[in-house]
Order: structure tokens, then sequence, then C-alpha cells
């Protein structure tokens, strides 16, 4: 029995009146291969897409606007939500740009800890993206495979900060804990696996016809069309432009670890498909660097996980339960919040997905007066405006895919 | 008396400042610091009207004139390499000053800088469209008159893209509530139910500390449950928690604790 | 082959069971519940999660389906926001009865951390939910948990009497 609604039924995806073969396709919002709220207006000749409108704005949640009702702190949980699949690399790029407005250092061993969380994320997020495409393709192996890898990362995170997707795992001036005691050990068993995880699902994938057929020299991204729309991350040097932030502009401790950036002149889906299998490997390679720095750390005896700027950030708290000024101190910023210079920043850091940006507007309150996030999905959403014309509905899903876009991001 | 608060902002405000309490400032340096950037700015400056410009956090800030911003833009890109539009959008200062600000981030790979691009323009004002520039302000510029309500000139496609289509108000303004007015607060009923069933279904309850522990309409209350909608006296009997009931289920077999091993041993 | 110990001499030496016919629709309905796959925001990673090998959703029979006409439940997990909220309302039409509502995760019980202007302030507000499962988001044990418990609430229903529509108004 229907409820009495108001909802008249749809028929914008049938025009009546038309004679040519046009045909319009709503594709979602709903839609279990759209990766979330897309929907997709599709002008179809035959299967041949002509034109195509993404729709978004499902999952806005109204978080610029939140971000100008909460003091610096507060907002950290909330970037958790944007990028889900990978929220440390938002609490990362948050507290790195409110860090460089007030200008702080954070200590070394806290810098360890959140390049190790970094990189689990980034690996998590991949893993996620090759579950994902290939369950949209249709293969239901490497999803469970991947899954399964992922599993382990899971584990990991929650052994550090005790939930598993939304991390909330670092403070503005440093991170809130220490590494648990048997996190590296678990970590480099992790790691001695994954090459042979990530040859497994390359021997699924890289012969298979099927997989091959629907991504090899689908949805080509030429350069051009790749820095017009503002890409980043993979699906920008999958489009043969060698851009990575983290090589490019350090932040963190880049600088000291040795890693490889791939690149691709293809563009074409196949040619992410093997940047994100390349960058894994990269990741695992910086992890056991950092694992040998985290080591060193203890071995030197530096303890600090906060950076000390009692202007800005609480003390520890041990001095806060023993000493009568911190705690003072530590009462006013989290009743009132902290007060940065008054200021701009724009700081961009490289998630998983790409170019992440906080640009921040301080008026010298405890509130952002504005705040922008630049979410690399947003323009990899965009880009399907452009890129699905010319190929067929099949190839829509796989294109979705390698694009790893996620809607907590793009909609913000 | 009723505390006085400032109509054209109804954001969060600090309960207490201090009177003596001076913000300090974000160092500004020089643009002549930087090499790059000063030839930039000359570049810049030969063909138009540079307002204001500094360094501030390793990224150089250019004001200029919001009817040159096109033309700059295009000079930015096309002679001094900057290939990206990573990110534009607006602030509002209508209640400081009657207008809004517009930056456009770019970035320059070649050289590994960025930077901001700054104009004002009032409140009812249009700015130039960059979209034959940089694909991606398509969607930046749509995004802004969505939160903003700014017109952009010469743009294919102006149409709200994060809130729905029928959306009234524009949710950045610093006049717009974060909880949203009137017309938010009732669009998804009065869309799928019409407005006569404001009643029965009543309004948002958006306290978000409010806990009525004698509500069995909204919650089900695990261990202590009754059926929904019944008068709840604080002497429910406890109900245990059960994934199967007392008397066992047809045809599967009641899980017993006592009989099945429990891992503890998360590596085995 | 798995050998499937079957004892046919319980039910006095006859292959047969006797039972009403309650448990037997019952017992078909809550071993099978298809759940359409509705993953809004972050709490659809865990729902996924909860489908994918280590959770491993099919033990219970909760197969998930892409069809609101397939599927029984309605796992909302997720963010509903105000421009979405119509198309809730439309699937959940769609779905045939008996048919059932878990809300999963904070935003989708109450609208959570976004008390913001875009979220719809909790799902009940548009559908009749059965279950609310807590959490920010919920584990998949949370959910496991839950759909036993939807079991347990099917078990208990009438089964050929025709359903009592779930209204909202
Ligand atoms: S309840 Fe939390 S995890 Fe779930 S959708 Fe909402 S914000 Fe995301």
């Amino acid at each position: 029995m229907q409820h009495q609604n108001r909802l008249r039924p749809f028929f914008e995806n049938i025009t009546f009146d038309r004679d040519d073969n046009e045909m319009i396709l709503n594709f979602g919002p709903q839609h279990p291969s759209a990766h979330g709220q897309l929907r997709l207006m599709l002008h179809l000749q035959q299967e041949m897409i002509t034109k195509a409108h993404p729709d978004i704005g499902y999952l806005h949640r109204g978080m610029e606007k939140m971000a100008e009702n909460m003091i610096y702190n507060e907002f950290m949980p909330t970037t958790d939500r944007m990028d889900y699949i990978a929220s440390s690399s938002n609490n990362y790029g948050f507290a790195l740009a409110v860090e460089k407005l007030i200008g702080l250092e954070v200590p070394r061993r806290a810098k360890v800890i959140r390049m190790l969380l970094l990189e689990i994320n980034r690996l998590m997020s991949h893993l996620f993206w090759l579950a994902t495409t290939a369950l949209d393709i249709g293969a239901m192996t490497v999803f469970l495979f991947a899954f399964r890898e992922r599993e382990y990362l899971m584990d990991l995170i929650e052994d550090y900060c005790g939930a598993r997707l939304t991390h909330a795992a670092i403070r503005i001036g440093g991170v809130p804990l220490d590494l648990p005691d048997n996190f590296i050990a678990d970590m480099r068993r992790f790691l001695d696996k994954l090459p042979e995880n990530i040859k497994d699902y390359e021997d699924l994938l890289d012969t298979n016809r099927i997989w091959r057929m629907r991504m090899e020299d689908v949805g080509v991204v030429s350069k051009e069309m790749a820095l017009s729309w503002g890409c980043t991350g993979p699906m920008l040097r999958a489009s043969g432009v060698a851009w990575d932030i983290r090589k490019e502009e350090p932040y963190e401790l880049y600088s000291e670890v040795e890693f490889k950036v791939p690149v691709s002149d293809k563009g074409d889906n196949f040619a992410r498909y093997r940047i994100y299998m390349e960058e894994m490997r990269q990741s695992a390679h910086i992890l056991y660097q950092v694992a040998d720095m985290y080591e060193e750390t203890i071995k030197n005896n530096q303890t600090d996980l906060m950076a000390h700027a009692p202007k800005y950030i609480s003390a520890p708290k041990i001095d806060i339960m023993t000493q009568n000024y911190s705690l003072m101190q530590h009462f006013v910023l989290v009743t009132q919040g902290m007060r940065p210079p008054v200021g701009e920043v724009y700081i961009p850091t490289e998630s998983p997905k790409g170019e992440l940006g906080f640009y921040i507007n301080s008026q010298g309150g405890p509130y952002p007066y504005r705040l922008k996030l630049r979410a690399p999905s947003f323009w990899h959403t965009g880009i399907l405006t452009d890129l699905l014309p010319g190929h067929y509905i099949p190839d829509v899903v796989s294109i979705i895919g390698t694009t790893n876009i996620v809607f907590g991001e793009v909609d913000r | 008396m009723r505390a006085y608060t400032p109509k054209d902002d109804v954001q969060a405000k600090s309960y207490y400042t201090d009177r003596f309490y001076v913000s300090p400032q974000v160092a500004k340096q020089d643009v002549s610091s930087d090499e790059v950037f000063a030839a930039d700015l000359e570049a810049i400056k030969a063909k138009f009207e540079v307002l204001e410009a500094y360094i501030q956090v390793e990224q150089m800030v250019v004001y200029i004139n919001a009817k040159d911003n096109v033309d700059v833009i295009k000079l930015v890109k096309e002679e001094l390499d900057y290939t990206q539009l990573s990110e534009m959008s607006a602030i509002d200062w209508i209640a400081k000053s009657g207008q809004f600000e517009i930056f456009y981030q770019m970035l320059s790979m070649g050289k590994r800088k960025r930077i901001r691009i700054k104009c004002f323009i009032g409140k009812d004002e249009a700015i130039n469209s960059v979209e034959k520039l940089f694909r991606s302000a398509d969607w930046s510029e749509r995004e802004m008159y969505d939160m903003f309500g700014i017109e952009v000139n010469n743009h294919p496609f102006l149409k709200r893209i994060l809130m729905p289509y029928d959306w009234e108000g524009y949710p950045l303004l610093k006049t717009y509530p974060l909880e949203g007015d009137e017309f938010a607060a009732w669009y998804e009923v009065d869309k799928i139910y019409g407005k006569e069933a404001r009643d029965i279904i009543g309004p948002e309850i958006r306290d978000t500390a409010r806990v009525d522990r004698y509500d069995s309409e909204r919650f089900g209350r695990l261990g202590h449950e009754v059926p929904k909608g019944t008068k709840i006296t604080g002497n429910e009997p406890k109900t245990p928690l059960a994934y199967q009931e007392e008397g066992g289920v047809f045809m599967i077999d009641r899980f017993d604790e006592e009989k099945s091993v429990i891992i503890t041993d998360r590596n085995r | 082959m798995a050998q499937h110990k079957v004892n046919y001499t319980q039910n006095a030496g006859l292959p047969v069971a006797l039972t009403t016919i309650d448990k037997v629709v019952n017992w078909g309905r809550s071993n099978s519940i298809w759940a359409l796959t509705y993953g809004l925001a972050c709490c659809g990673i865990e729902m996924m999660a909860s489908g994918a090998s280590r959770y491993d959703f099919d033990r219970y029979g909760t197969i998930f389906r892409a069809s609101p006409r397939q599927a029984d439940v309605m796992i909302v997990a997720g963010t509903l926001t105000k421009k979405h909220a119509e198309f809730i309302k439309r699937l959940y039409d769609q779905m045939t009865e008996p048919r059932w509502v878990i809300s999963m995760g904070s935003c989708a019980n109450t609208g959570g951390m976004f008390n913001t202007y875009a979220t719809v302030q909790g799902v009940d507000r548009i559908i009749p939910v059965d279950l609310y499962l807590p959490g920010c988001a919920p584990r998949p044990e949370t959910l496991q948990y839950g759909v036993m418990l939807l079991q347990k609430k099917i078990r208990a229903e009438k089964a050929i009497k025709s359903q009592k529509t779930k209204r909202l108004m």
C-alpha cells in the first residue's frame, strides 16, 4: 500500500515528443555503481552517449558552513567525513593548514606517526578503490581479496585510534597518542605479505580479457583536459603530468623518504589502474622507511607528541593534571578555542585522491571566517561532463570507477 | 534585557573576548623577496592595475580590479605558466563593507609556485566567467552562485549545483543561519507530503543535547523494549539481550555459549 | 561432499516437520533478508565491509540487491540530505511488502553531527524505521546484531495476516 504523498512519477527520462532517437537516461542518484550519490543525466544516441550532465549535491552536508560555526579543534572530526575512505589524510590536511596559519613546528615523533597514518590511509584508499572498481566491472573475487587486506589495515588503525573508519587521529600541533607497542611489528608483518597480495590482484586482472577490454583505451583524458579541469593525483599522473605534491612541494618528512612517482602518458582507465597498483607498492616502500624512522626516534628519546605553544595548544595531560597554569590554558582553549593570527592560508596536500587543499581565512577569532575545502573529487566528477560523450553505456561504470570519486568529498 | 545579536552576521561568535586582546597577524613579506614572484608581479603590473600584492605563507596574493579578472587570468595562464586553477570561491564581507571578495587560487607546475588572485565586487554586481580559460571554473562558479548568489556573466549553465534547483536562499552568506531558515526546515516535508503534513510530522529536533528517556516514539530502548508509542513509566521489566527467542527457532539450533569456542588470539 | 546430518527419525520416524504456517513463513522471511544497497555516506562503507570477506553477510542470508523490488529491508546507511529525501521515499514506495527499514548510523537516526541546513534530521521524518543502529560509523558487528534483532522481530510478527501498513502519517 502506498503512502499518500505528493511525489509525481518521473517521466523526465522519456521524451515522448521527440522523433529523433535521443533518449535521456537517468543514472542515480542511488545507483550501486555510482560510488555514492552521483546522478548522471545521459543523452543517448543508440548506446552512445552524446551529452552527459552530472548532478551532484546529494550528499551536501554543509561542512563549510559548519566550519564557520565551530572552533578549530571542533572541526577536526568533521573533516573525517569528507573523504571517508581515508579519513586521516583529511585530518592531516586541516591540521597542517592551521599549523601553517599559526606558524607551528611539530615534534619529530609526531611527524613520523603522521607519515605512518597517511601512508596507511593511502593504502586503504587504493585497496578500496581496487575492490569497488573491480566489483563494478564484475570481478567479485578481487573485491573479496582487497577487502581482506583492507581489514588488516583497519585493524592497525583501530589499534592506534580506536576507530575503523572515522579516525580523527591527528590533532592540530601533533598527534594525541603514541603508537601501541606491537604496531610496528604488526605493520611489518602486513607489509611483508602485501607484494604477494598485489601480485594476486594483478594475476587476476592483468591478463583478464574482460578487464582489459573494459579498461584499455576507455575514458582517455588528455593532458590539456586534465590540466584545464583541475585534475590532480592519479588522474593527472595517468595523463602524463608528473606532479605529486609529496615530491614537488614536500611537506612533513616526505623529503627524507625515497619513493618513485608512477606516471603514464596513456590517460585511459588502464593507465589509472596501473598507477594505483604502483602507488600501493610505493606506499609500502615508504612505510618500511618510516617504520625505521620511528625506531630511531625511540632510540634518540624524542618523546614529544604535541608541539609546545601554550597560546594555541593544550599542554600534555600530565601537566594539565598537575600544574595550575596549564589547567587554566586548557580550560580556555577548550571552552573558547584557540585564536590564530589574522591572515589566510591555502595549504595543499596529496591525499590519495589528489590535491586536498584547505583555504582558511582567519580574522583573529576562534572561528574561521571562511574555510574552503578544495576536494580533488569535485573536479574529477566535473570532468565527466567532457569525458563521457562518445563512450558507450557500459563504459560509464568503468570510467566512474577509475576516477575514484568519493561523494563526501565532492559535495562536502 | 535580551542580548543584542547582529542581524547581518548570524554565525557563532565567541562569548568572551578580552577587551585588550589584539590579534597578531600572519607575517606578510614583500614581493621583492622572491625573484619568481617579483617577475610575475612585474608582468601583471605592466598591463593591469594591481591594488596590492604581498607574499603570505609562501604564496603571492595579488589584488586586482574585478573588471580585469578574465584578462589577468589569461595573462597568468598563457604567459606566466600558471597552468591550473586549483580553486576559486568567494568570501562574504557584506556586513563589513558590502562586498564579496573573490579569490582564484592558481598553480604553476613548472615553477612550483602558487598565487592567489583576488578582487572585490559589490553586493549586486556580477563577475565575468573564466570558464573559457579553465574548464574547472565551470563548476566552481556554479558552486559560488549556489552558495553566495553571485551572478556570473557568460557562464554556459549557471544553475545551482549542490542545493536542489528549487532551493531558496544562499547558504554560505553570513546572514544565513547554520540550521537553515524556515524554508530549509520544512523543505523535505513540504516537497514529499505537502504543507498539511507539517503538524503531523512535527518540527525538527535540533537540540543535540536533548535526551528524553520517556520517548518511545522515536527510539526503542535496548534491554527495556516496549511497543512503539506506549507510555514509559520507568519500571519496565528487563528484556534479556538475545539473538533468539527463549524457545529456540524453527529449524535452527540455538546458539549455546557454553558449547562454543571463543577465539581470543586474533593471530591464530 | 559435505555430510548433512539430518535426523529424519526425530519427528516420529517421518521426514516431516510439523509446524505452523506462521513459523514456516517467518522462517523463510527472517533467513533471507535481502537488503537494498542504500549506502549514502561513510556508513555505507561499513555496510559494504559487512558484506565483504571478513564479516560475510551471506551467512545470514542477507544479500545486497540493487533493486528495491527485490529487497526486503532497506538499510539506510549514511546522511540523508534534503536534496536526496525525495528519492528515499520513492524507493521505499517501490519496495514490496513486507518491508523493513534499518537506519544505520547517527546521521540516519537523528541527523547526527550534521546539524545543518542541508541534512534531514533523521530518516524517520520521511519513512517509518524499524531499527536504529547507533554509532558513527557503527561497526559491522553492530549491523550484524541489528540484522539479528530484525530477524527476531520478523519472527514475532504474524505472517499470514496482511501486514499493518507502517504509517508515518
Ligand atoms: S553516522 Fe557518521 S559515519 Fe555514518 S554517515 Fe553519518 S557521519 Fe558518516
